[in-house]
């Protein structure tokens, strides 16, 4: 190992060296060792702490640069001191004891495969949108199978599926010893199951699900459709149900609306508890990237922060993406960040996200082709029940989704006035809190129009 | 208690102490000052548990004792007061009546023995110092110190006593100021101490061009004795640097500068500096520099500055305050800036022992 890392510090030595002068290097460089290197951050270990000072101050443009180009992409830098004269650098760092701690047991679980070391739940950010979600799956990996069995959570892309999943793994990983952690993606375990079938070792496929104390099952929707997978599965769920070993799965839709999954599988999922991720608010999302940033030790203005929290609505993933490409951008190339520069930066991705906008008339259009009326019945001055509360639906679904006036959401709707619209999505609301299906109906418009 | 004292006597050593209270402080008591009156002495003593300051004045005291009172409203009344002599009368629940001419003020304080008592020192390890020498070392290093919490050990000036030399250091990663004091003690008072910014600070204030500062070091805490006024304060713990891996070895360039018209050249041109790259560039050609700078949609500043160089041409960037700072604090009227290349630390000298290392800034071409 420690060839390994002698070698990758040559090489970005190597990078290193034209960025700085000759008698730098000498002075700086040539002392540090690489120690370790992960798939975030880099240890160097440094003679004592002028260097560390020195280097943080005025090299670290010329070192991130060296080290991205070398790894590959932008790496959180760590130093240490040799001889620790400051006796405190642990004073310097800012996270709590209690999260190294669940950090070191994080590690320890690694042996898990599949199970990214990162996503724990110190490092999930907990907002109004997931909190119920957060909460049952820390309920479950505090006590598993005892709480929810099965824990179902299903929510859009990129807000935190897989994360919560992971982090219920390490969690139980780390605290109880000899615990068989298994997880997987349901494609996974649809090619192990075809693989079983065709070599013959159904036996040994089904020994191994079978076993495992908790089972995590990632984009369990790709089950739709493959029966005899899903017959297998159906098995595997029973033996661990019954069993009481505890069973989390994840799907970006509730499992009613996974197409072609069988009844007594989506029954099944039911069972437990469902819960739901939505898209983070913007304090939330302001939150997540203040985080991700302290554990990248990336340092930005406040406004970069706000400008991407506000303009990146949907999907976490992609504000991590963002923020990464920002700071990578103002690591390489040392100038200073403005939202202008921003702006041109991230171009691709707040089109990406501009295009999410909704207009008055896609609204009206797919709700009339969900109820089945005809788009001229949203503007008509007929009133039955059945075009009435679709049109009701489509102005709730306006006052919500656009940036309209109720005058204006009026206008578009064959000229009611703004009393019409607002009784239209005080009732919606209302009878969205009654009925259940009609919530269900609502939001899947609601995420229709915005896929 | 009960004395009499002049105004100007009293207000002047509650300057030199009031600036030690803090405004936020979590103990009442340390939003106070201590007053001990005894024989013809009236003391006053304040701190904030790191530093403490005590200065004292004569009076005519015609009963002795302590108290404290409110630091910050007793230097309001004192400076508001119309006459010149202040009666002072202090009754046992330490209320405090202060008489002046047709004024009359009653101020409630706390009693002497919550005060925290300044630390005591051993008086063997004292090394003495002129205070004139101590006031400048002070002045052209202190500016250096870094205000970066995280990298506490820098966060002071380091005082280095060895070789019959006082080495004085302030660094914030990016500079660093270097001053030597000969000073005459025995090897047995060899230390290496960091004075966190604050006793600096005030240590500044206190010290004057006139007599000697006994400066005793007991373990975690220093003492400056002034004679009048005596400041203490806690030390930084750790280990400073190895600030001597800074100091570039050989210079190639040499300039001999004007210290008040390069300042001044720099002061005028900094005005164009941008905010965000806040640099400013020296373009070294014989015999002259242009200093440089500008900010892309604001404008640019270009000022020549004839000097004699016959190195080669080039250009270097440094960020301006930084450069600024020991110029302005120098007094010398002539200093020398020693450059290697554009990637390499600038260096400040002067004639006496001192040294200023610069990181350049990198120049976007």
């Amino acid at each position: 190992m420690d060839e390994k890392y002698a070698q990758l510090w040559t090489k970005i030595s190597v990078a290193l060296k034209p960025q700085v002068s000759v008698d730098t290097f000498k002075r700086w460089f040539s002392a540090v060792k690489l120690t370790n290197a992960t798939a975030d951050e880099v240890t160097l270990l440094v003679p004592n702490n002028i260097y560390q000072f020195w280097i943080e101050s005025n090299h670290m443009p010329a070192l991130q640069a060296a080290i991205a180009s070398v790894c590959n992409g932008p790496r959180a830098v760590k130093f240490i001191c040799a001889v620790d004269t400051s006796g405190g650098s642990d004073a310097a760092d800012p996270e709590p004891p209690l999260s190294a701690k669940a950090q070191a047991a994080a590690a320890r679980s690694n042996t898990t495969p599949g199970l990214n070391a990162r996503n724990t739940f110190e490092s999930f950010v907990v907002g109004p949108n997931n909190e119920i979600a957060h909460a049952a799956s820390l309920a479950v990996a505090q006590s598993p199978a005892k709480t929810y069995n099965p824990l179902f959570i299903y929510g859009g892309v990129g807000l935190g599926k897989t994360h919560l999943m992971q982090a219920i793994g390490q969690y139980i990983g780390a605290r109880t010893k000899n615990t068989r952690v298994m997880y997987l993606s349901s494609e996974l375990f649809i090619n192990e199951f075809i693989d079983a079938i065709q070599h013959n070792n159904l036996v040994k496929f089904r020994k191994r699900y079978r076993q495992a104390d908790l089972l995590l099952i990632d984009d369990i929707h790709f089950l739709g459709g493959k029966e005899r997978s899903q017959e297998e599965f159906f098995h595997t769920f029973n033996t661990l149900f019954d069993g009481h070993k505890q069973i989390v799965l994840s799907s970006d839709r509730p499992a009613s609306e996974i197409a072609n999954l069988e009844h007594r599988l989506v029954s099944r999922f039911e069972w437990g508890l469902t819960a739901e991720l939505q898209p983070p608010d913007v304090e939330t999302r302001m939150a997540i990237l203040r985080k991700k940033a302290r554990t990248l030790k990336i340092k930005l203005r406040d406004e970069i922060f706000e400008f991407l929290a506000n303009r990146i609505k949907t999907n976490v993933r992609r504000l991590e993406g963002a923020l990464m490409r920002v700071a990578s951008f103002a690591s390489l190339s040392g100038k200073e960040l403005t939202n202008d520069v921003v702006e041109h930066l991230l171009k691709d991705i707040l089109q990406e996200e501009a295009r999410r906008a909704v207009t008055i008339d896609q609204i009206q259009r797919r709700v009339a082709e969900h109820f089945d009326v005809r788009l001229a019945d949203m503007t008509s001055k007929r009133r039955p029940a059945n075009i009435a509360f679709p049109r009701q639906i489509a102005m709730y679904l306006a006052r919500e989704l656009t940036k309209a006036s109720l005058n204006e959401i009026g206008e578009a709707f064959g000229g009611r006035d703004h009393g019409t619209v607002l009784h239209a999505c005080k009732l919606v609301k209302k009878r969205m809190k009654e009925q259940d299906k009609i919530r269900q109906t609502i939001s899947f418009i609601d995420s229709a129009l915005q896929r | 208690m009960k004395f009499s004292v002049t105004k100007e006597k009293l207000l002047e050593c509650l300057q030199q102490v009031q600036n030690v209270v803090s405004t936020r402080t979590t103990l009442p008591i340390l939003s106070n000052v201590l007053l001990h009156a005894n024989g013809n002495k009236i003391s006053l003593t304040t701190t904030d548990l790191d530093v403490g300051v005590r200065g004292s004045f004569e009076a005519e005291v015609e009963k002795g004792g302590a108290t404290t009172l409110p630091a910050r409203r007793l230097f309001t009344i004192i400076r508001e007061l119309p006459a010149t002599e202040i009666s002072f009368d202090i009754d046992g629940k330490n209320a405090a009546s202060i008489r002046s001419g047709q004024s009359f003020f009653k101020i409630l304080g706390l009693p002497e023995e919550e005060f925290p008592p300044l630390p005591k020192f051993d008086e063997s390890k004292v090394v003495t110092i002129r205070q004139k020498d101590l006031r400048d070392g002070l002045r052209k290093t202190s500016y250096a110190i870094s205000t970066d919490e995280t990298r506490y050990v820098l966060n002071g000036v380091l005082f280095s006593f060895k070789d019959n030399k006082l080495t004085l250091v302030a660094t914030d990663g990016r500079r660093l100021a270097m001053l030597d004091i000969d000073l005459e003690f025995p090897r047995s008072h060899e230390a290496d101490i960091i004075v966190p910014t604050k006793a600096v600070t005030e240590l500044q204030r206190l010290l004057t061009d006139e007599g000697d500062v006994r400066v005793s070091v007991g373990s975690g805490q220093i003492a400056f004795d002034l004679n009048d006024t005596l400041l203490v304060s806690k030390l930084i713990e750790g280990n400073y640097p190895n600030y001597k891996q800074v100091i570039p070895g050989e210079m190639k360039e040499r300039v001999t500068l004007e210290r008040e018209t390069f300042l001044n050249s720099l002061r005028r041109v900094s005005l164009l500096a941008s905010d965000k790259s806040n640099s400013i560039k020296l373009n070294f050609s014989k015999n002259n520099i242009d200093i440089t700078a500008n900010t892309p949609e604001v404008g640019e500043a270009k000022e020549s500055l004839p000097v004699t160089y016959k190195g080669r041409e080039f250009s270097i960037a440094f960020n301006p305050e930084f450069l600024m700072a020991p110029l302005r604090n120098l007094a010398e009227d002539e200093i020398f800036l020693d450059l290697i290349d554009e990637m390499s630390p600038g260096v400040i000298k002067i004639q006496s022992p001192f040294l200023y290392v610069l990181m350049p800034m990198r120049i976007s071409s």
